[in-house]
């Protein structure tokens, strides 16, 4: 027997599925530990392994693969302990992390403390040298003054450099002279260009994907290198892939080069698993992926198949944290989840969140400090979750304090405790509601028309009338929801991007400079997969896309090419067409006869690494399903109904259950709504239906 | 989430009225983001100058996440328009209005309503507002300062014009605008952006009410609003009460050699919970473009009211309630007549009330009010046109949203830098550098923030930038109305104000002369054009921040050493170039004292 792990780190528990050859998975939770991030592993992995008998030792020395995905670059950012890193800029516009693009959220909140940019003003040098929007060489670089500046970064204690100059993308002369001079002058001081990068115009982008990039070298190395030697040290001798930003995986070896696709990349993993089990279950649909979990709610989406780019990736809130700039899973994330706190506010009305009570002190009816009520308590109250069943029995809620907590609530509505319970719940999923509306309007998908992939722990509890709300006719709550990214993890590909920016105003279209723009992503493409050849992979795709406008506009949108060649006008125009039905499909208008502006154009390679095959049952024909229990549940417009309860395990393919109806699996619950039937599929997965009103 | 109504004691279900709340401000963000992405011109797309709002079938603002206060406040004039004018107004109609005397803010906000029908009765209006790239304005720019009525002016005027009939364009009024504003392809442009938000807005807003059904709306409609009154009155009585009158003045300039003395009364009852501002007593209407419409005159106080109390108030017209503003016609803050010119009324003098009211609020003591905000229409805000020779001498025509004006000091924190103007508060984007350089002719030469800019204070004024900019092979005309080069924003108790602002011009030896602060400068390639922009007022005095911050802003750049000591009365030991840098704390407190006695404070 060989096995393939698939591990993700979270900011509270270190999930891990552990995969056979026959497709048997078995899910491993435990708390992260951030001092040593193996300890967690190998915690997480004994649970899993439990069931083959086997010791950690022995499962990791019949691994050939190791899927690791990791919360550990975006933890860095966050809490600021990424290497001191200057910022190299053109002279003249040393306040580009400052000045950013502008923008604010709440009109009359003027009580925001400033921004702090990702490098500060202090460790920001500007280089005499000026390139303008075609290319050409104003102010040549003076490198007298550039290695000055350089030396002075060896005082100054510096561990990483960005650089980021005016217009590279259009001619990178420059940047390239610099990184030469970086060697030269500080060997061994990791940097990154911007124009190698990410190619893009908009200064703030490139420059804070730089500064990004750059400032988690040194540290991802060291990380990734540790974690590698652990699992050697343990017996594990396969492959270490690590999992990223773009929904796929690269070596390890890859990725510490260019640690900017590690920001963000394990909830990018969660609509790979929703696809893999979707495409099993239902076949191709678009597919709105959520993944709500103690403190937040991620949603991302599957459009013909493909997993949405977006290039608006932000650490923290939108406007105050940093952009990333690059292309990568369009994952939209709010503060939402089992632990939000429900407030009434000073006009008398409900608030759930955006404050949560996290892990610690946690909600009320964990019993260790929470005395705030929040959607686990009233999930509690309303008898969704068993006080008895919580993770599989291994934790125990307190009702009482969940009651307690949620009568607090209901004593300054004047309104019954249970009542106060559902209102608490039905605002928390309208938020849910918001952030998935939010992004479906943003990619133009319309959820009437897609299915719904609930993962996460806490997504069961109101995905019904969540999906009611939406109008979405189908939910796939896999087996495994507890640990959906790390299940992405088992079925991810190798998947990397080459980018480059190139102008092309259709109406005078540049045929052979486009033509040897994309021949240069194909050829980078053909490098990496003979590199990739060398390490065992078979199996490769190549995409192309451009991003492209209308004239006068600036924001680009994504649309696929059918090739990565243009030999003349029926090339043209097929990109055109395409082009304007995107344009329809995302803003409702098109402007047909209306010539089009190309921007950037990428490559993507994908490598296939065979995934655990799905195991299929037959559906037994037995009998109607046993509830091991039963009890009067409320529900919205219906009072109390006697509902049953099953335990997951207990169920067999082709089982179907009619709301209302509740059924506990160990990492999640499902909660089956009046109007709603839930059937267990043969992958052991539940689709529910959902009647509309 | 029900379909049914739902009560309880007599009042809306709690968790309905929240949900139906959310759903009107998705829908304005849904509409806010169709027309940000899919807008012709930089001024939407890039610098974000629209706003999206939702008005009741009675002309009530109902909803308006996120837009730009003074787009918003005035949108139920707009409606009101439409139904007065046109009272057979039906299903696929939409409207072109921009007529400052009918509720409009000035001629180049193009604002399109369109009547949302349920039932065949008119529940909604959808509202998208923009600024537009261009107007049809006698001179290539959106403000025409200098101005001396409509006619001067020169802007095309559609006194809620009907645009749309039946879901299609009427060709009339569109061959209209395409004859007389420039580059009109960029205009058409937008104005599909702007309906198909609207368009977006009305889908919606007809799939919200079949889903709760038009009683159980209504009855929305009449809570929330009672709702925002309640959160209203609450954040009010957290004021004691109190008559304020806050003074100030717009820059001089020739058409009002003299500058605009300003007056703003506020009176507060925080008993009652009601807030009460009078504008009367104020000069007449002045033969120049900076005269507020009427809209501009009421949304500018108020924005100043709410910068001072609970952010989180809802801004509709359920809280409107407990605000009265008292104008007087023929005033230069108050109501025009026809044919004044509000040509600059969204921003100049506008900008002046907001600052006016919110430093007002700061006479209650220490912990309410702002300081004043930077402000300042300079080159950095500058509409640019000329010819761009790389697309054959094709005609362009845009304002650059490129300076940076420092946000005021609060009672908590600092200024927010990127802050804009006052009547925008940071809401919009700035520009790219090099997406500008990519649609026009031009070259940067600089953007940086300046040292000791921002006033001085406990909580210190945010910086103001240095911009320059010029033409790269042909001439170019930058017009600009600039204030704040004489009256620069103030600090209140105790603060500084932040640095002037000011326009100049580098010639080709790169020597720097000054211009005037409101003009249209053809700039010749080889020179550039220079815009320093205002700091924002400090709140407190310097001698109480806190010494870590003054280190931190020295190492930042953000005050000089000089002024660390001079002005701050910090000490200190170590250097900045190694971050040695240290306060010596003992040293501060002697030399803070010795200063505070030197004041008098």
């Amino acid at each position: 027997m060989t096995y393939r792990i698939a591990i993700d780190t979270g900011g509270t528990f270190t999930d891990l599925v552990l995969a056979d050859e026959q497709g048997g998975l078995a899910l491993g939770k435990a708390l992260t530990t951030y001092e040593r991030i193996f300890a967690g592993v190998e915690g997480a992995l004994k649970m899993a392994a439990e069931r083959t008998g086997a010791g950690v030792g022995e499962v990791l020395s019949r691994t050939d693969l190791v899927i690791y995905g990791t919360t550990h670059a975006t933890n860095a950012i966050i809490e600021r302990s990424t290497a001191r890193t200057a910022f190299l800029v053109t002279e003249g516009f040393p306040d580009i992390l400052v000045l950013r693009e502008g923008g604010k959220l709440d009109p009359f909140n003027l009580s925001y403390p400033p921004i702090e940019p990702y490098v500060p003003r202090r460790l920001t040098f500007e280089i005499r040298e000026r390139i303008d929007a075609e290319g050409n060489v104003v102010l040549p670089l003076d490198e007298r003054q550039a290695r000055e500046t350089l030396r002075r970064l060896a005082e100054r204690r510096v561990e990483a450099i960005a650089v980021c100059l005016l217009w590279s993308p259009a001619n990178p002369v420059h940047e390239e002279a610099l990184g030469r001079m970086i060697e030269a002058e500080l060997p061994g001081v990791p940097y990154t260009l911007s124009s190698r990068l990410n190619p893009i115009i908009r200064e703030y982008r490139r420059a804070s994907s730089a500064a990004i990039d750059a400032s988690l070298k040194p540290l991802m190395q060291r990380h990734l290198n540790d974690f590698e030697q652990d699992l050697r040290r343990a017996g594990f001798n396969g492959q270490l892939l690590v999992a990223t930003s773009f929904g796929g995986v690269m070596h390890a070896g890859d990725v510490v080069q260019r640690p900017i696709y590690l920001v963000k990349s394990g909830p990018a993993m969660a609509p790979v698993a929703g696809r893999t089990y979707a495409e099993a279950e239902v076949g191709p649909r678009d597919l709105i992926v959520c993944d709500a979990g103690g403190t937040s709610f991620d949603v991302s989406l599957v459009h013909d198949r493909t997993i949405t780019f977006t290039r608006e990736t932000w650490l923290g809130s939108i406007f105050t944290g940093h952009i990333t700039g690059m292309a990568s899973v369009d994952v939209r994330s709010i503060g939402a989840g089992g632990g939000s706190i429900a407030w009434i506010d000073s006009g008398g009305l409900l608030r759930v969140g955006p404050q949560s009570a996290r892990a610690e002190p946690g909600p009320a009816c964990y019993g260790i400090g929470g005395t705030e009520p929040t959607v686990t308590d009233a999930a509690l109250v309303l008898g969704y979750l068993d006080p008895g069943y919580f993770l599989g029995g291994r934790m125990r809620l307190d009702a009482d304090a969940a009651a307690a907590a949620v009568a607090k609530i209901a004593g300054q509505l004047k309104i019954e405790v249970k009542d106060a319970a559902r209102a608490i719940m039905e605002v928390a999923g309208d938020h849910m509601v918001g952030a998935i509306k939010d992004i479906t309007i943003n990619q133009g998908i319309d959820p009437r028309e897609s299915l719904l992939v609930a993962g996460g722990g806490a997504a069961g509890l109101n995905i019904v009338p969540i999906a009611r709300e939406l109008g979405c006719r189908q939910v796939l709550v896999p087996r495994t929801a507890g640990a959906l990214s790390a299940c992405g993890g088992q079925y991810s590909n190798i998947v990397t991007e080459f980018t480059q920016s190139r102008f092309a105003y259709t109406g005078d279209f540049p045929y052979d400079a486009v033509n040897r723009v994309l021949a240069e992503i194909a050829a980078s493409m053909e490098r990496f997969e003979a590199e990739l050849r060398e390490r065992g992979l078979t199996r490769f795709a190549r995409e192309f896309f451009v991003e492209a406008r209308y004239p006068y506009q600036v924001w680009e949108l994504d649309v696929a090419l059918p090739r990565g060649r243009f030999d003349g006008q029926a090339d043209l125009d097929a990109m055109i067409e395409a082009f304007h039905r995107e344009h329809e499909r995302v803003f409702a208008v098109k402007e047909s006869g209306q010539q089009i502006e190309c921007v950037y154009w990428r490559g993507r390679l994908t490598a296939t690494l065979d995934g655990p095959p799905l195991r299929r049952a037959a559906a037994a024909r037995a009998g109607a399903p046993v509830a091991h229990s039963r009890q009067a549940i409320f529900f919205a417009g219906h009072r109390e109904l006697e509902t049953p309860r099953f335990h997951g395990e207990d169920l067999s393919p082709g089982t179907a259950i009619d709301g209302p109806a509740i059924i506990d699996e160990p990492t999640t619950t499902i909660v089956v709504y009046p109007q709603s039937r839930a059937r267990v599929t043969e992958l052991h997965n539940y689709l529910l239906e959902i009647a509309q009103s | 989430m029900s379909a049914s109504p739902r009560t309880n004691g007599g009042e809306l279900d709690p968790a309905l009225l929240a949900v139906i709340a959310n759903r009107l401000d998705s829908v304005c963000r849904e509409m806010t983001n169709t027309l940000l992405r899919s807008g012709r011109s930089a001024v939407l797309n890039m610098a974000r100058d629209f706003s999206c709002s939702l008005v009741t079938g009675d002309n009530q603002l109902l909803a308006s996440a996120e837009g730009l206060p003074v787009h918003v406040f005035g949108s139920q004039f707009l409606s009101e328009a439409m139904c007065n004018l046109h009272p057979d107004f039906a299903e696929g109609d939409a409207f072109l209005h921009n007529d400052v005397y009918l509720g409009n803010t000035h001629s180049a906000d193009h604002t399109i309503l369109v009547p949302v029908f349920v039932e065949g009765q008119h529940l909604f209006t959808c509202c998208a507002k923009a600024h537009q790239a261009d107007c049809g304005n006698g001179l290539p720019t959106t403000y025409a300062p200098f101005a001396g009525d409509v006619y001067e002016e020169g802007a095309l005027n559609f006194p809620c014009v009907q645009i749309q009939r039946n879901f299609r364009d009427i060709d009339d009024i569109i061959r209209m605008c395409r004859r007389r504003i420039r580059v009109p392809e960029q205009w058409y442009g937008d104005y599909l952006a702007m309906l198909g938000a609207a368009r977006i807005g009305e889908r919606r807003l007809k799939e919200l009410t079949a889903k709760f059904g038009p009683p159980l709306i209504h009855r929305f409609i009449r809570e929330w609003f009672d709702y925002s009154e309640r959160r209203m009155t609450h954040a009010l009585k957290q004021l004691p009460s109190a008559e304020l009158t806050g003074t100030g003045a717009h820059d001089p300039f020739p058409a009002v050699p003299d500058g605009v003395p300003l007056k703003v009364k506020v009176k507060i009852d925080g008993e009652e919970g009601r807030v009460e501002i009078d504008l009367r007593d104020n000069i007449d209407c002045l033969p120049c473009g900076l005269n507020e419409s009427k809209t501009c005159a009421i949304n500018n106080v108020v924005s100043g009211i709410f910068n001072s109390i609970d952010p989180g108030v809802p801004h509709n017209a359920g809280s409107f309630r407990r605000i009265t503003v008292h104008l007087r016609e023929n005033c230069v803050v108050g109501i025009p007549r026809f044919p004044t010119s509000c040509s600059v009324a969204t921003t100049n003098i506008g900008d002046r009330l907001v600052n006016i009211t919110q430093a007002a609020f700061a006479q209650l003591g220490d912990g309410y009010g702002l300081a004043e905000g930077g402000l300042g229409m300079g080159p950095g805000y500058g509409v640019i046109s000329g010819g761009d020779f790389r697309r054959a001498g094709a005609p362009y025509v845009n304002q650059l949203f490129i300076a940076a004006n420092g946000g005021p000091g609060t009672p908590h924190n600092d200024g927010w830098i990127n802050y804009g103007l006052p009547v925008v508060a940071g809401l919009m984007y700035r520009d790219s550098i090099e997406i500008d350089e990519q649609k026009y002719p031009i070259i940067y030469k600089m953007t940086r923030l300046l040292t000791d800019s921002g006033g001085a204070g406990r909580f210190r004024g945010a910086p103001g930038a240095r911009v320059v900019y010029g033409p790269r092979r042909d001439p170019m005309t930058v017009v600009y109305p600039l204030d704040g080069h004489i009256n620069p924003p103030r600090g209140v108790l105790g603060g500084h104000p932040g640095q002037p602002c000011y326009a100049a011009k580098l010639d080709r030896e790169g020597s720097e002369r000054e211009l005037p602060p409101v003009s249209a400068e053809k700039i010749l390639p080889g020179e550039f054009i220079v815009g320093v922009d205002t700091g924002g007022g400090g709140y407190g005095r310097p001698l109480d921040r806190d010494p870590a911050m003054v280190r931190a802003d020295v190492l930042e750049g953000f005050v000089s050493l000089e002024k660390a000591r001079q002005v701050y009365g910090v000490i200190f030991n170590g250097r900045i170039e190694d971050e040695s840098l240290s306060v010596d704390a003992e040293a501060t407190a002697k030399w803070r004292a010795a200063l505070r006695g030197q004041s008098g404070a």
